[in-house]
């Protein structure tokens, strides 16, 4: 028995190394110029989605209102899904490549750390850092629905008063109803379950290009493979309708995750009631899916030479 | 390698395993109207190249959006068909968008019925006239489209309530009996869309007119008489409901006694 193998046997799983690492993989990343671009931009777009929302042509103002509001859903929630998916392939196929190639990897594996910890170290590292991103672009998001709230309620009750001071009929409860239709719209909770939705989908984008970086040392590689999986991910429902009566294919299917299935944010935006039951089983299947890639990253991590 | 087929073992066992946890998922999802039209190779012949890549990547309510705004820079080129096209590929994408189909049919009723019918490449009047009736057709045939999707709110049996009475109808022309039979079809439309708790009380009063044209004055009557018992607490429009009571009170001539609003009140109504 080598030294070495006697010193790994004798080291335990620890998960305050795993956290240490973790927070350090977050700092790092975030010190990175990279992401803090992307981050801008993640920001700058979302603000923007008011702009976007001019482009509305109903003739009532509830309608007006609710396309307006529907264009900044759906482009607020549309640009946390992309910038959140470049941040956390971006943010995660460098992570063990940099360690090799600036040769870090050496003096922290050389210390009393398990491999399979410093694997899960950078993982939750990066899985912390789409939080974090996911986070402040939400509350920009959120901050941009209040502001468009406040503006369409405005415009409502200004059309009352020119209405009034023109002297025609006003419906109050019909104003009432709009104002209240405007807030349940702009404030709806429901969002939250298609951000959740996201996160989840953004951990398990993170974990396959973790997986792919475990056994390539290009960072382009695991970049390209990320990206193929995430389109790949999104066409799995349209496979399955077409091979809906083939087992085989039907098993093979099951080897790619299927990300349609996290997508529930246009449906929660078009006022789809999504039962919370559902979102708790399209999580559980991105946990366990990526509990399994995180396993498999492993396997292979610890077999592989540095 | 060993660790290889070991790391493919482990994905691939927990992933069969979870195979009952995706057939719920998608079973819900079907069963829910979850996500809409699967992407087929007419609607990415239809949406272009750029716009499939932003679909098949999950965007799915960013491409509609962009789609409408196009479809709204094709109405003001005037090229309908183009608009038309771009309407039917959103609302295929997002077929749970009230929004869609309502505007979409609009747009076909009114803006391009009328662009259409004052069109100069138009030979003669009655072409300008045939085409528009095309038009409210297709929005007719494009909202019972939306109904079917969207049963289980108002706004759209409304719309098509609203289209039966001031587009469907009036095509009509000096035709009495098919004049009446739109009217009457607008008042089914009209009488489940006022059936929803929460619709707004203009759809009830659009009810009471339908009926009136439809011929059904009396079911008119209750229908005005029924919004102005259940209704909310007063406001200025039951200003309107009382002027529609009193104006069928007196059309019918009844005698004070069973009048809401009698012509020489010993006391004032009972309000609502």
């Amino acid at each position: 028995m080598t030294e070495q193998t006697a010193s790994r046997e004798w080291v335990g799983f620890s998960l305050r190394r795993v956290w240490i690492i973790a927070v350090n993989t977050l700092t790092e990343s975030m010190r990175q110029k990279v992401y803090n671009i992307l981050l801008l931009f993640a920001l700058v777009v979302i603000a923007s989605a008011s702009f976007f929302s001019q482009f509305s042509f109903g003739e009532e103002a509830e309608q007006v209102a609710s396309v307006q509001l529907k264009f900044i859903k759906d482009f607020g929630l549309g640009a946390l899904s992309v910038f959140g998916m470049l941040i956390a392939i971006v943010g995660t196929a460098q992570l063990i490549p940099n360690e090799v190639e600036n040769r870090t990897i050496y003096t922290i594996l050389a210390k009393p750390v398990r491999r399979f910890e410093f694997l899960l170290g950078k993982y939750s590292g990066s899985v912390l850092l789409i939080f974090v991103s996911l986070v402040m672009m939400s509350m920009m998001f959120g901050a941009e629905m209040a502001f468009k709230q406040q503006k369409l309620v405005g415009e409502v009750l200004q059309e009352e008063q020119d209405a009034a001071a023109r002297g025609g009929l006003v419906d109050h409860q019909e104003i009432q109803r709009n104002i209240t239709s405007i807030r349940a719209d702009a404030l709806d909770p429901n969002l939250v379950k298609g951000v959740i939705l996201i996160f989840v989908k953004l951990a398990l984008l993170a974990a396959i290009t973790l997986l792919a970086s475990t056994f390539s040392t290009s960072m382009v590689f695991n970049v390209t493979v990320a990206f193929m999986v995430f389109f790949t991910g999104h066409l799995v429902g349209t496979a399955k309708e077409l091979w809906e009566h083939s087992a085989f294919a039907r098993y093979c299917l099951a080897l790619i995750p299927d990300l349609g299935m996290f997508n529930v944010a246009d449906d929660i935006i078009l006022g789809n009631a999504i039962p919370w039951l559902h979102v708790a089983k399209v999580a559980l299947y991105g946990f366990v899916y990526l509990a399994t890639v995180v396993a498999a990253s492993h396997f292979i991590f610890s077999d592989r030479e540095i | 390698m060993r660790a290889k087929l070991l790391a493919l073992l482990v994905v691939a066992l927990p992933s069969w395993l979870m195979l009952p946890l995706v057939g719920s998922i998608d079973a819900e999802s079907v069963k829910l109207k979850y996500g809409g039209a699967r992407v087929t190779r007419q609607m990415r012949d239809a949406i272009g190249q750029g716009m499939a890549i932003a679909l098949l990547a999950g965007f799915r309510g960013v491409v509609a959006d962009f789609l409408w705004i196009q479809s709204h820079g094709y109405w003001e080129k005037k090229q309908w068909l183009q608009q038309y096209r771009d309407m039917e590929v959103v609302a295929t994408l997002q077929p749970q968008s009230i929004l869609f189909w309502d505007e979409g049919a609009w747009h076909m009723a009114w803006n391009i019925g009328y662009a259409v019918s004052v069109d100069t490449n138009n030979v003669t009047a009655a072409q300008g006239i045939k085409r528009e009736r095309a038009w409210h057709e297709r929005a007719q045939e494009f909202l019972a489209r939306g109904i079917e999707n969207i049963p289980n709110r108002y706004e759209l049996y409304f719309k098509m309530g609203w289209l039966y009475l001031h587009k469907l109808a009036p095509d009509c022309g000096d035709d009495l009996a098919c004049k009446k039979t739109r009217y009457c079809e607008a008042t089914e439309y009209l009488r489940k869309a006022a059936s929803f708790p929460d619709a707004p009380s203009f759809v009830g009063r659009t009810y009471a007119r339908a009926l009136e044209e439809c011929g059904d004055i009396g079911a008119a009557y209750q229908q005005w008489i029924s919004m102005w018992k259940h209704g909310p607490p007063m406001s200025e429009p039951s200003s309107i409901l009382e002027r529609e009571i009193r104006r069928l009170e007196d059309q019918f001539d009844l005698p004070d006694n069973v009048r809401v609003f009698p012509k020489h009140p010993t006391k004032p109504p009972a309000s609502p």
